[in-house]
């Protein structure tokens, strides 16, 4: 009980509720036509069942208590029913009411919104449909009972039924819709107004001309009706039904109504009435709830349209869209920040040619107008990296990708363009690839300069030796008499000391030869491409031209990048070591071919030419100044520890030729 | 010169350069040592005689540049060094710890023997002049007391009767005394007292004048 008091409506709303019910029932006594029956529209279930949906069960009581006031009243004042027929017809109202309700809630979902016309349909046929036909029975067949104006079963029922129905129709909705949603909508604007009024009087304007008869048929209302169910859906709707309402009523008691007629057909304009409201009632409803979900839906796009809008315009780049044929479609704001204004001008292909030509820097034109023709033509997304020019004229490092977008037959529609501001990364990546190649650098010469090192102690100590040796044996063998037994011992020693020499040699090339692991299949184009780059500074101070002629493609090469690049630079630099003192142009001609199954390569100068050719391959035999004479020997270690060939051949006019050949497959090196 | 009056010492790893170095000097009619490590070499008996080390940088036990150092308190033979593969910094700190010369492997014969006989001749030059002071130093142990008390007065230039007044004597007896010092020491004159003075480290502790302002 407790709870049932706690939850009682306030006192206001209850004393509304009762008066409402009491206008519907003068509603329905203004509409009751057909003689002898007081049955009619009946909006006062329409409110009960509204009212019962939006509030909850522990409150019905009260609400149903109400509208027992109310119903006696109206009873009192209108109907003059007997009591107890009055209270069974309520209790038929209360069955009706609260069967709706019950089933609106079961089916519909709680709010009842009724946004989709599913909604609107389930409603229609569960309060409007079956509802009644609970009030309908109950009191109908307490008219026949009670004899009340001596009305049969048969011949209420259907009147009744199609009353409370349009009563529900046109109540329930608007009750609902409009309570709930009645805020909701923003403020109507000014042109609103004038069309809401404008429509307004058309609107009355047609009621009356169609009601009174003057217009030949009373469904001319519709369009007006339907417009102001397009155009303000809930809100029209129920103003105009209720405006509907308003102008019938006042006709029918004026009796210059279309539907007032003599009483021999009255009954049947009485069911004309009733199916007139409730047609366009129905038809209100169902065109405002599809007009609703259409601007629901259309809210809903737009809403999309804008978060996918800001998604782009957000989004860490800089977005361009391009059609087929080279028409630039859209530019981010992003993008359009950063470039600034630029081509803005021409049409077409030309505009897009345009906007690269001048915002791509001149040295990426040529690579990137390329690309996109070429991805353009191929139908393929491509990525570049180029500089772009931004507004305040600074060229930045940016990756582009082009990607298409094709509709369901795969025709490219457009091409969607996305610009990545990379420069930092690349000014870091370029300071990250100068540090590297200063550090090879100067590995390569720690190593060279590491390993003349360590070959000079080892070379030097048998050398000391074999010289401090050769001049006691000379002074043994000079001195008077000559001492030819300790000459003998010196001698020997000698020998024995230049074998040990040269037995170093032999360890180094061994050393050469456990390289073999450290080898990587490397493009040998590469390899001497950073040659060409270590040795340039040298070449340019001793003002030496490089003359290239390298074969490509060249296959892959096994080998010890750092090993082959010190052969390299030990025979350049023999090479341009030798035109030191040539008059003419000092050219070194670098020449790398593919043979059937090696890589060759030549490298010639046009110096002196080689004196000794039978012995520079021989360990410390050196013409230089400050020569080990140990460079070619290297260099043939590390060639043929390859597998390959170093030999030397004279070169055309004059000057000397190297020519050493790898192997393609080194798998096995010799 | 005879292989007798002086002597090579030679201080490398490598075998062949001890026998090579020592048959070179044989050769040039040289007395040579060889030792394979510093340890050695320090750990030897050597004949006292004008001498030359040879000494290699990379030793396997101490690093010829560091022996250097450590020898260099004492009396040692003037170095020349040899290296396998010398670098700047090394021989700029061998000759300024007074190296004779720094030669890089190979080596000619004519650098080599020039610069041990730099070396032997520096060394025999060193022994003269501490041969000599050893003899000055005997003849100053052998002046009596008070004749010690007389040579600093005197060398530094007080007049008979002011050293005299200093030490409390007649002038008369410090006449004695100063001609039996000179006579021991073995001086020609006053002067040259005063130059052994002074190679004798023996401190001028008196000046004419402030003597003179005693009296």
């Amino acid at each position: 009980m407790t709870s049932i008091w706690s939850h009682r409506p306030q006192l206001l709303h209850l004393a509304l509720f009762v008066a409402a019910y009491v206008l519907g029932c003068a509603f329905a006594k203004a509409l009751r036509l057909a003689p002898g029956t007081n049955i009619s529209i009946w909006l006062p279930g329409g409110l009960l069942m509204a009212t019962l949906i939006l509030t909850s069960t522990r409150s019905w009581l009260w609400w149903v208590l109400a509208g027992c006031v109310g119903e006696l009243i109206g009873q009192f004042l209108f109907f003059h029913s007997p009591l107890p027929a009055a209270l069974l017809i309520y209790v038929g109202n209360v069955l009706e009411a609260v069967a709706g309700a019950w089933l609106v809630n079961r089916f519909c979902g709680r709010p009842v919104r009724l946004e989709t016309l599913q909604e609107v349909l389930l409603f229609v046929v569960l309060a409007a449909g079956i509802a009644p036909v609970l009030s309908a029975t109950v009191g109908s067949a307490t008219l026949e009972w009670f004899g009340v104006k001596s009305q049969t079963f048969t011949t209420a029922w259907p009147l009744w039924w199609i009353g409370d129905a349009t009563g529900i129709l046109i109540v329930t909705p608007l009750a609902l819709v409009v309570l709930q949603n009645w805020r909701r909508d923003a403020e109507l604007s000014g042109v609103r107004w004038i069309e809401a009024w404008v429509l307004a009087l058309i609107f009355l304007g047609v009621a009356v001309l169609s009601l009174s008869g003057y217009l030949p048929f009373a469904y001319i209302i519709m369009p007006p009706l339907l417009w102001a169910a397009v155009r303000f859906d809930f809100k029209g709707a129920a103003v105009t039904l209720i405006l509907l309402g308003v102008v019938t009523a006042i006709f029918t008691i004026s009796d210059a109504s279309r539907f007032v007629g003599d009483p021999g057909s009255q009954r049947e304009k009485q069911i004309m009435l009733h199916l007139f409201l409730a047609i366009s009632a129905f038809s209100a409803l169902i065109v405002a709830v599809i007009s609703r979900q259409h601007q629901v839906a259309l809210a809903t796009l737009r809403q999309r349209e804008r978060s996918l809008r800001e998604l782009v315009e957000t989004l860490p780049a800089q977005i361009w869209c391009v059609a087929p044929d080279g028409a630039l479609i859209y530019f981010s704001q992003q993008f359009r920040d950063f470039i600034g204004s630029s081509a803005n001008d021409g049409d077409g292909a030309a505009r897009l040619w345009g906007l690269l030509n001048e915002i791509v820097h001149p040295d990426d034109r040529g690579t990137v107008n390329t690309a996109f023709a070429h991805a353009m033509a191929a139908g393929e997304p491509c990525t570049l990296k180029h500089r772009l020019r931004r507004s305040d004229g600074e060229y930045r490092w940016v990756e582009t990708r082009a990607a298409p977008m094709r509709n369901s037959e795969g025709v490219i529609v457009q091409w969607n363009v996305i610009c990545l501001d990379i420069d930092g990364e690349v000014r870091a990546e370029e300071e990250l690839r100068l540090a590297r190649e200063r550090v090879a650098r100067a590995s390569q010469a720690a190593s060279l300069a590491e390993l003349s090192a360590s070959i000079a102690h080892e070379v030097n100590q048998p050398l000391a030796a074999i010289v401090a040796n050769s001049h006691a044996c000379h002074r043994w063998l000079s001195a008077e008499p000559a001492n030819l037994e300790r000459a003998k011992i010196t001698a020997g020693r000698i020998i024995r000391d230049a074998n040990s020499a040269a037995e170093v040699v032999s360890r180094i090339r061994a050393l050469f030869k456990q390289s073999t692991k450290t080898r990587n299949a490397v493009a040998f184009g590469g390899v001497v491409a950073e040659v060409l780059d270590l040795m340039a500074g040298e070449t340019v101070r001793r003002r030496v031209r490089i003359d290239t002629d390298i074969e490509s493609p060249l296959p892959l090469v096994a080998l010890d990048r750092i090993q082959i690049q010190q052969v390299f630079i030990n025979l350049m630099r023999n090479g341009v070591e030798a035109m030191d003192r040539t008059v003419g142009p000092r050219v070194l001609t670098l020449r790398v071919r593919r043979t059937a199954d090696a890589i060759q390569t030549e490298i010639s100068d046009r110096g002196a030419g080689i004196e000794f050719p039978d012995r520079i391959f021989e360990p410390f035999f050196t013409t230089k100044d400050h020569g080990m004479g140990m460079g070619l020997v290297i260099c043939r270690s590390i060639v043929e520890s390859h597998g390959g060939r170093l030999w030397e051949e004279k070169n055309e006019p004059h000057g000397a030729k190297f020519i050493f050949a790898l192997p393609v497959d080194v798998k096995a090196a010799a | 010169m005879t292989a007798d009056d002086h002597i090579v010492f030679i201080v490398d790893d490598d075998e062949r350069i001890r026998e090579a170095l020592d048959e070179l000097l044989a050769s040039h009619g040289m007395r040579a040592a060889a030792f394979a490590s510093a340890g050695d070499y320090v750990g030897a008996d050597k004949p006292d005689v004008p001498a030359c080390l040879i000494l290699d940088v990379e030793l396997p036990d101490i690093n010829g540049l560091d022996l250097q150092k450590q020898i260099a308190e004492g009396d040692h033979p003037p170095i020349v060094f040899i290296t396998g593969h010398g670098d700047i910094p090394s021989s700029v700190r061998a000759i300024k710890r007074g190296a004779v010369d720094f030669l890089p492997k190979p080596f000619s014969d004519s650098d080599l023997m020039a610069a041990i006989n730099a070396a032997i001749a520096q060394d025999r030059e060193t022994r003269s002049q501490r041969a000599e002071l050893g003899a000055l130093r005997q003849r100053y142990l052998d002046l009596t007391p008070r004749e010690r008390e007389v040579l600093p007065l005197v060398v530094s230039g007080l007049l008979n009767k002011q050293a005299a007044a200093e030490l409390g004597i007649s002038k008369v007896t410090l006449e004695i005394h100063r001609r039996n010092v000179m006579q021991k020491m073995a001086a020609a004159s006053l002067a040259d007292l005063v130059r052994i003075a002074e190679r004798l480290e023996i401190p001028v502790t008196h000046s004419r004048r402030t003597g003179g302002s005693r009296v």
